[in-house]
């Protein structure tokens, strides 16, 4: 069975409760979270709209980590993109591919939400999930999950004309359904994450394994840079192009982490 | 699931008290061995027993229900208790970082008498016993020279009633106070104990279940993290209520709304004039309401028509249409429509009026005690611990004061004395005013307060004009500060008691009024880390020491607990076993009272009074009326404060997950404005008040979410506290910032939002 979250955007009031109940729950120390709320404003005064980025793993269904990563530590079970830190050796591969900018160096090992995965594991919901005041989250059923944000959009339509489900189809399907009430962009969300290129693929299921020749590690391993260099070269483009804006309207757009 | 039994007898706490300070000095807070580097394995709750303990949040003072798991010994997680009617199973981000306060390393460890100069922050550890002898000794000179008067006692967090309601009462000083009273409150509760004969109680009761059109005055809610509000709020928004947020900065809950106002900070009531104007002169009221439950609609409507949207308009810098459109919103949908009342309230000086505007509109709409409008609080049944009549009554009251409570003679100490903070005099009515009583500790004026006992409150970061604290505690004969942490003014003390907080204690049972009555409990999870002790047994031990010993018959906290749960047919393991709370009827509704024959509203007219005579004979506006404030000077900006969703006052800025999470406040102010002066987000600025008081240093946040006349920062940052390792010196204080406040002159407020700052370069 396939799990998914559902994260609905126009109920998030932006109060962090889930940030700290994952924390607490999954005792984390210092310095590390796997939940970041980033506020976004979009507009001049006063005519503004806002709200937060609810910065998380997505559990893409064709996870570039997991495609990425050497050891295993990251691999795919109910749908979830699962992360087994103790098999991480700290190579940062996903850390660079990943199309959400989620799992971050902790420890010298990759760091990202589990899903709660041993209390889920026991029958639970996750911490952020039992917790969240403004119910803006839901755990459970991929397909259950999938269909309410559909209905919750239908109801969404009178207040949000452009609300829609972000999720259903992007990296192969997330497991992480957002409702959202206007286009991902507003919340600095890709509409359409790059995909994992084949080579990928093979680099991880086919060369790997079989510990093949040099010259093919090379050539598969260059895809994999090939993948990094280009999502850092669209994080540089992003960059310019943020500076352009902001030379030509001062304000239209400001990101800040709370 | 199991309780944990902590039977704390006074032999066991002194005998524990020994044992607590040989284990002073190791540093090893049983916080740090929870911070895991990878997964537990296995993970906690699978790790032993899980024993789940019933308590309510003291994170902050709204109080939700919680359940405490607890695994050999160690509290791991906080949860809402699901069957507790504030939290429903939810929680805020402070509610669940409760057990990283309470294992916070920075926490005070032992009783401490002073060896240095107040201020220097100089203490030797001593034994409870050498403490409660010393500090006995201290207050009972000071009875006998002055009077029990003489000696002042302030209260914040949930075991203040131990010490501003029980002891101060007992003793015999009506000098008690909370800055939850005049610092916050004071102004919406006698508003509307004036309009409505009832005042709003701890709990806003917005019927949320049915309601249509919220409006929002400075209420940020998702900001200030209240869990109620935000499930609440949230719930009635995604049902289809209409939001109207008035608020000169975008916030979280601006962002929400269908109608977002963003007023001209200190013009508020004029906004809401003009709203009465637009109900009252197109006939948009519920008019059968009003002549069923109030008086003064003729009054009210005379004063209401020069107060127009276009006049408005020129004062608010709102468009008149905007002001006309939301009115219609408003009254489209009355009585399901009703404007929150709001919490801290002292803004300007003139804030029970603007409260009372509040209220008068709510009242056109029809809301009180209606469907989708406001629900009538009731409080739950519960019979006090018999005690002998208490030596003066009253003496703090606050937002937890009972309807008729205020009489018209204040009461008077066993030596004659009332209040020394000029109720009557420079105020009308209303609780104790805290920072009215700083100036009498240094001028002996009208009598001398010779001490002060300081219970929870962040004093320095609290009350405005720290300067003029600092003086009135140089002046005292006697400071006794009980905290858990070494907060800035714990360093001005002669005695500090050490507590245990609020997971590791038993405590007053939490009566909560509301829809549903309720009563929550506290029980320990574990037992009081270092050698610090419940809040109860610091004011029973005390209590002994000084000739009280008939206020405090009972052995054991658990003894005094069940007597009075037995009122309720209750007691510590049944009201455990039944999950930790125990839920009432109420009474919400208007249709209740009339088949009852009663009024729901206990003023003077038994109406709704929307002019208010009593207001008149002293000289005041009986009907509110908009008095401009003061403008900045050139070049400063007003200094707005509130809430960030993780920190509470300035009480958790150095709780280790919080602070990891949210260690420095921002100063928002607006991109343009900080364009012009050079400014981009992230650079670091101090901030100086027109009376060259300084603070920070403090990130700017340069938004389009502020106007351009104002500045914003989450309060309760910019402490100087050496042993807060993690708060000391970061961001920066409002509080640091006020050299001012102007007195509500009817409840005793003290207005803060006067006070202008201007970005400068640091030190």
């Amino acid at each position: 069975m396939a799990y998914a979250f559902l994260l609905d955007m126009s109920r998030c009031i932006g109060c962090e409760a889930c940030v700290v109940a994952c924390k607490s729950g999954n005792q984390l120390p210092v310095d590390r979270q796997y939940i970041k709320l980033i506020e976004h404003t979009s507009g001049t005064f006063p005519d503004l709209t806002g709200g937060f980025q609810n910065h998380r793993c997505y559990h893409c269904a064709d996870a570039t980590c997991v495609a990425v990563c050497p050891t295993g530590a990251l691999f795919k079970e109910d749908g979830l993109t699962r992360l087994n830190r103790d098999a991480c050796s700290g190579c940062g591969y996903c850390v660079q591919s990943c199309p959400y900018e989620v799992p971050v160096m902790s420890d010298g090992r990759s760091s990202k939400c589990d899903a709660c995965a041993s209390n889920v594991g026991a029958g639970g919901s996750p911490w952020c999930v039992t917790t969240c005041p403004a119910q803006a989250l839901k755990y459970g059923d991929r397909d259950e999950i999938l269909a309410e944000a559909k209905e919750r959009v239908v109801a969404l339509k009178d207040r949000y004309p452009k609300a829609q489900v972000y999720g259903e189809t992007q990296a192969g399907g997330l497991g992480l359904i957002l409702v959202l009430p206007d286009d991902p962009e507003t919340l600095d969300i890709p509409a359409d994450p790059p995909a994992t290129p084949v080579v990928v693929d093979a680099w991880k299921e086919v060369v790997q394994p079989l510990s093949m020749g040099a010259t093919v590690l090379a050539a598969a391993g260059a895809g994999v840079l090939g993948i990094i260099a280009r999502r850092n070269h669209m994080a540089e483009l992003r960059e310019v192009d943020d500076k352009k804006k902001a030379g030509v309207t001062a304000g239209d757009s400001d990101t800040e982490e709370v | 699931m199991a309780r944990v039994e902590l039977e704390i007898t006074r032999r066991q706490f002194l005998a524990a008290g020994v044992a607590g300070t040989a284990l002073l000095g190791t540093g090893m807070g049983p916080g740090r061995s929870n911070m895991a580097m990878n997964y537990p394995d296995p993970p906690w709750f699978s790790q032993g027993d899980v024993v789940t303990t019933y308590n309510y949040c003291d994170m902050c003072p709204w109080k939700c229900g919680i359940a405490v798991q607890t695994v050999n010994g160690q509290v791991m997680k906080i949860d809402g208790n699901s069957l507790d009617p504030k939290s429903r199973g939810m929680l805020c981000g402070r509610g669940q970082a409760g057990v990283s306060f309470m294992n916070d390393p920075d926490r005070l460890q032992s009783p401490m008498i002073r060896t240095g100069e107040r201020g220097e922050g100089k203490f030797r550890e001593v034994s409870w016993e050498e403490a409660l002898d010393y500090t006995a000794e201290k207050i009972l000179a000071i009875k006998d020279t002055y009077g029990p008067e003489a000696l002042a006692i302030f209260g914040h967090t949930t075991g203040d009633f131990w010490f501003t309601d029980y002891f101060a009462q007992a003793w015999g000083t009506p000098n008690a106070a909370k800055p939850s009273s005049s610092l916050c409150l004071s102004p919406r509760d006698e508003a509307s104990t004036l309009t409505l004969g009832f005042p709003v109680g701890g709990h806003e009761p917005m019927d949320w279940d049915e309601i249509e059109c919220i409006t929002l005055i400075g209420s940020h809610i998702g900001e200030d993290s209240r869990n109620t509000v935000m499930q609440d709020f949230i719930e009635s928004r995604s049902r289809g209520a209409q939001v109207i947020v008035v608020d000169p900065r975008f916030s979280s809950a601006a962002a929400k709304a269908d109608h977002w106002l963003p007023i001209k900070p200190g013009t508020d009531t004029a906004l809401l004039l003009a709203w009465i104007n637009v109900l009252i002169t197109e006939d948009r009221f519920d008019r059968s309401y009003i002549d069923e439950w109030a008086t003064g609609l003729d009054e009210l409507t005379t004063h209401i028509q020069e107060f127009t949207p276009e006049w408005a308009a020129g004062i608010t810098d709102l468009s008149a249409e905007q002001i006309r459109t939301t009115a219609r919103v408003m009254s489209d949908r009355l009585p399901q429509a009703a404007i929150m009342p709001g919490r801290h309230v002292t803004w300007y000086g003139n804030d029970s009026q603007r409260m009372r505007a509040v209220f008068i509109l709510n009242s056109l709409l029809g809301v009180y005690g209606r469907h989708g409008g406001m629900y009538f609080n009731k409080s739950p049944f519960l019979d006090s611990y018999p005690h002998p009549p208490f030596a003066v009554t009253g003496s703090s009251g606050g937002c937890s004061a009972e309807p008729g409570e205020e009489s018209a003679e204040l009461p008077l100490g066993p030596t004659g004395k009332a209040r020394a903070d000029g109720a009557r005099d420079t105020f009308l009515r209303g609780p104790t005013a805290m920072q009215e009583l700083i100036d009498p500790m240094i001028t002996d004026d009208p009598y001398r307060i010779a001490g002060l006992m300081i219970y929870g409150v962040n004093l320095l970061n609290s009350i405005p004009i720290p300067s003029r604290t600092i003086e009135a505690l140089k002046k005292l004969d006697f400071v006794l500060a009980v905290d858990v942490l070494p907060q800035e003014h714990v360093a001005w003390a002669d005695v500090v008691f050490p507590e245990a907080t609020f997971l590791e204690r038993y405590d007053e049972l939490s009566t909560v009024p509301y829809k549903t009555p309720f009563i929550q409990m506290r029980e320990p999870a574990v037992a009081p880390m270092y050698d610090t002790m419940p809040g109860w047994m610091m004011a029973r031990e005390l209590g002994l020491r000084v000739g009280l010993d008939a206020y405090f018959k009972w052995e054991t906290i658990e003894e005094y607990l069940d007597i009075r749960l037995r009122s309720v047919g209750s007691s510590l393991e049944k009201m455990h076993d039944a999950g930790g709370v125990i839920i009432q009827e109420g009474k919400p509704y208007l249709d209740e009272f009339v088949a009852d024959g009663e009024s729901p509203f206990h003023t003077a007219s038994g109406k709704i009074e929307l002019s208010v005579a009593e207001l008149a004979e002293a000289g005041l506006d009986a009907i509110p009326v908009y008095e401009p404030t003061e403008e900045p000077p050139d070049g400063y900006y007003r200094l707005l404060y509130g809430r960030n969703p993780l920190h509470t006052f300035a009480k958790t800025q150095n709780t280790p997950v919080l602070s990891d999470l949210s260690p420095e406040n921002e100063l928002w102010i607006n991109e343009d404005e900080a364009a012009a002066l050079g400014y981009v987000s992230g650079d670091k600025v101090w901030l100086e008040n027109d009376n060259g008081d300084r603070s920070g240093p403090i990130a700017v946040k340069a938004t389009q979410r502020i106007r351009k006349d104002a500045v914003f920062m989450a309060h309760g940052f910019g402490q100087n506290a050496e042993g807060l390792t993690l708060a000391n010196g970061r961001g920066a204080s409002d509080t640091k910032l006020m050299s001012r406040y102007k007195l509500d002159p009817i409840s005793g407020g003290a207005g803060m939002r006067i006070n202008f700052v201007r970005l400068v370069e640091g030190d």
